[in-house]
């Protein structure tokens, strides 16, 4: 057991560094303002991506064969450390250097591979993920939308609910249901600019651009975007989420969004308080909590270790601290979601739903212990 | 960056854990105390060399922490952190042991003082070694399950060896990574205890570990367990004060909520001696306010983090303004970054 970051892995984070402060230009920050899911970042990141994959920064991990340079998967988290650090410069492009890519490489037809895989690794194109239905959250085989077989296309009716980026977006990785029994879901590749698609944003209290409403009219796709076989969706799924669950480097940010908090209670003149200071403390107790889990995480699948629920043991460590640290806004900086510091407010505000979007906090406990901690399955 | 043992650290661990497991059953007529040194396991830690790994070659600080976290598997107590881990960081000396820490009143009881040989205390600018003799020691009845001790005279501190005010702040480091390490291994055996009772004990025609009430909040308790053994790895592996700080606050403020619903699960059993599970929660309860507890440790965080409370206060600003300065772009200070974007609204 050892805890140092190779000489390499070091170099590879100043690498990273030095690319963020040459490339991101002089109003990044005003951009970021805007928020991850705004039009203006997802735009942004239409151009900061094929950037940073030219410098060989988009997909390092990825084998050399999809476009990547087969690096190891620390890679991915150092990047993604920075980046956050930095205000996610890639958009939602995160989602499909992080699941959709690992996903349509291990299920994908030679053709998916060639048309996605290239174009995700040279960051030009915007994905969304169509899982969620409103009558389909947690329990996601309950989902509705409907895909038939005629002829030479699949024909797609239903509607997806809390779509992130999905009004920008040029693909969805979509799932609907190809049969009765209740696991009989595929997965399908859809061109967001079909004929019948149609995207409706609505207001909320997360961050912009999270919140949309897809239907799906009477929409054709072809046979040969299905992803693996028909009514055997759930395993690419399971697959996918397996990489997308992994989460955030939520303490990255956290504690940079903690250090402005800090500061701006230094210069009131408020940070003396013992209160105040203890339970600042204890939220960089919680933030380095998630991060050396997610050390752990990493470690593991760096080794292949089999199957752990480590990773939703750092799920919901992250939350925790995500959670005390928005509580610290709340009762010292409320004004933060008032016209005050919109460095505080965003990271307020994107996670107001980390405990809810990709597999809530109680599913989370549940696989916990079942599977962790072997506990029957009951009531 | 590996965060599975090596295989020196694996036989380590393993040999410790079979001499442990002779001692995972109290002698019988101890089946029903509230707490048992055990003197022969202390013996067997000694003279195995598991207390040296600090002074070994090739071993470390993290060594020791691992035993730490394993000696505390067993329901005997015996004590490892000060002589493994916080003695080796402040002296050459090798001190009589078993070896007591103090700060604070000197007249109250302390944990292990009535076993002890040798007392470390921190007097503020200082850390004091004390000789301690037996018969100026009164055993203190207690529910924690450490053997607790009381001067019945308070030593004379003008004979006690000073090691400098240097030897302070490791002091307070180390015994704060001792601390989170015990407390790592005692909360894991109680977690893995309560499950095992919940996966036995029936109610309502099922086993209590069906309910989603107690498997949520046993989730937490293990996510607790494990977060605080890997907190306290890394901060036995990298000697930073700050993970120091940030293993024992994370276990200490978490020792109320393990030791609510750890209890709640076993039931009226629970309150049993006879039931074993005191031996775990009442020695980290015990742990719960040592070295000024979670707020404590919060304190020094935020002290190392964002200097003292006296000190002058220059305001830190998050990478992006920084960086946007550098670049000579519109330096932004709080409150101004403000968009009107409507969307947002
Ligand atoms: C901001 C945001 C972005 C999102 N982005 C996407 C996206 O891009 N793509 C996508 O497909 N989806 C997305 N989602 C949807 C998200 O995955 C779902 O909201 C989530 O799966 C929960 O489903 P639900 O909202 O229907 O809650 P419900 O399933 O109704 O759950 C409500 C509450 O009940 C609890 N609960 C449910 N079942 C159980 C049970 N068996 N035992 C105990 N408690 C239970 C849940 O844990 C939760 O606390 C997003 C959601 C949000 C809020």
């Amino acid at each position: 057991m050892e805890f140092a970051w190779t000489e390499s892995q070091q170099r590879y984070r100043e690498q990273v560094a030095t690319f963020l402060e040459d490339n991101l230009p002089d109003d990044w920050f005003d951009t970021y303002c805007h928020g991850l899911g705004s039009p203006q970042q997802i735009d942004y990141a239409r151009i900061f991506c094929p950037k940073l994959a030219k410098a060989g920064l988009l997909t390092p991990q990825w084998p050399a064969e999809y476009g990547g340079r087969d690096g190891e998967p620390w890679e991915q988290f150092i990047l993604a450390e920075e980046l956050w650090s930095w205000g996610e410069p890639r958009g939602p492009q995160y989602m499909n250097v992080n699941w959709i890519g690992p996903a349509l490489m291990r299920f994908g037809t030679a053709e998916q591979k060639a048309e996605h895989l290239s174009r995700i690794a040279t960051g030009e194109v915007i994905w969304c993920q169509g899982f969620s239905e409103p009558q389909a959250g947690t329990d996601l085989a309950a989902l509705q939308t409907k895909a038939e077989r005629i002829g030479d296309h699949y024909l797609i009716n239903g509607m997806k609910i809390w779509t992130s980026y999905s009004y920008k977006a040029d693909w969805c990785f979509l799932l609907a249901r190809t049969g009765p029994e209740r696991k009989a879901i595929s997965c399908f590749l859809v061109p967001m600019n079909s004929k019948g698609v149609s995207v409706v944003p609505f207001p909320g209290l997360p961050e912009y651009g999270h919140l949309n409403e897809v239907f799906f009219e009477d929409v054709e796709v072809p046979l040969g975007n299905l992803v693996g076989e028909e009514g055997k969706g759930w395993e690419v799924i399971t697959y996918a989420l397996s990489y997308e669950r992994v989460g955030l480097p939520r303490y990255h940010w956290g504690r940079k969004v903690l250090d402005t908090a800090v500061a701006q209670l230094q210069a009131e003149g408020r940070f003396d308080d013992p209160m105040v200071r203890a339970h600042a403390g204890r939220i960089v107790s919680k933030f380095e909590a998630a991060r050396v889990l997610t050390y752990l995480v990493v470690d593991q699948r760096v080794k292949r270790t089999p199957d752990t629920t480590d990773p939703n043991v750092q799920r919901i460590t992250a939350a925790d601290a995500c959670c005390e640290l928005m509580n610290f806004l709340m009762e010292y900086l409320p004004d933060c979601l008032s016209g005050g510091e919109r460095y505080l407010e965003l990271f307020y505000r994107h996670n107001i739903p980390a405990t809810i979007a990709a597999g809530t906090y109680e599913l989370q406990l549940d696989l916990i212990a079942q599977r962790g901690l072997t506990l029957p399955r009951g009531r | 960056m590996d965060l599975e043992l090596n295989e020196d650290q694996s036989m380590l661990i393993s040999a410790l854990q079979s001499i442990l497991d002779r001692y995972r059953e109290l002698p019988s007529e101890h089946r029903r105390d509230r707490s048992f040194y055990s003197l022969d396991l202390d013996n067997q830690l000694l003279t195995n060399g598991f207390l040296d790994a600090v002074r070994t070659p090739g071993m470390g600080a993290l060594e020791a922490a691992l035993v730490i976290a394993e000696a505390a598997t067993a329901p005997v107590s015996v004590e490892v952190g000060a002589s493994a881990l916080i003695a080796p960081h402040i002296t050459d000396a090798i001190l009589p042991r078993p070896i007591v820490l103090i700060s604070g009143d000197l007249g109250k009881a302390q944990r292990y003082l009535n076993v002890a040989k040798t007392a470390l205390m921190d007097v503020g600018d200082d850390i004091l070694v004390i000789a301690v003799e037996a018969a100026n020691v009164e055993a203190v009845d207690t529910i924690y399950a450490y053997p607790y001790g009381r001067f019945i005279t308070p030593p004379d501190l003008s004979k006690a060896q000073r090691l400098g005010k240097a030897a302070v702040a490791p002091f307070r480091q180390w015994s704060r990574v001792a601390l989170a390490a015990e407390c790592a291994g005692l909360m894991r055996t109680a977690v893995d205890f309560t499950v095992d009772y919940v996966k036995q004990r029936r109610m309502f025609g099922t086993t209590l570990g069906t309910y989603q009430a107690v498997q949520h909040r046993l989730a937490q308790c293990h996510q607790i367990a494990r977060a605080t053994h890997y907190l306290a790895m890394k901060a036995a592996w990298s000697g930073d004060p700050m993970d120091a700080s940030a293993a024992a606050c994370f276990a200490q403020q978490h020792i109320q909520k393990l030791t609510f619903d750890l209890h709640q699960f076993n039931g009226g059993m629970g309150v049993t001696n006879e039931h074993k599970l005191h031996f775990w929660t009442y020695r980290f309860r015990a742990l719960q306010s040592e070295l000024g507890g979670a707020n404590g440790a919060a304190h020094e965080i935020a002290d190392l983090l964002w200097g003292p409370v006296e000190a002058p206060r220059t305001p830190d600003t998050p990478a992006l303004r920084e960086a946007a300065r550098r670049k000579g772009g519109a330096a932004k200070t709080p409150g101004m970054a403000r968009h009107l974007d409507p969307a947002l609204t």
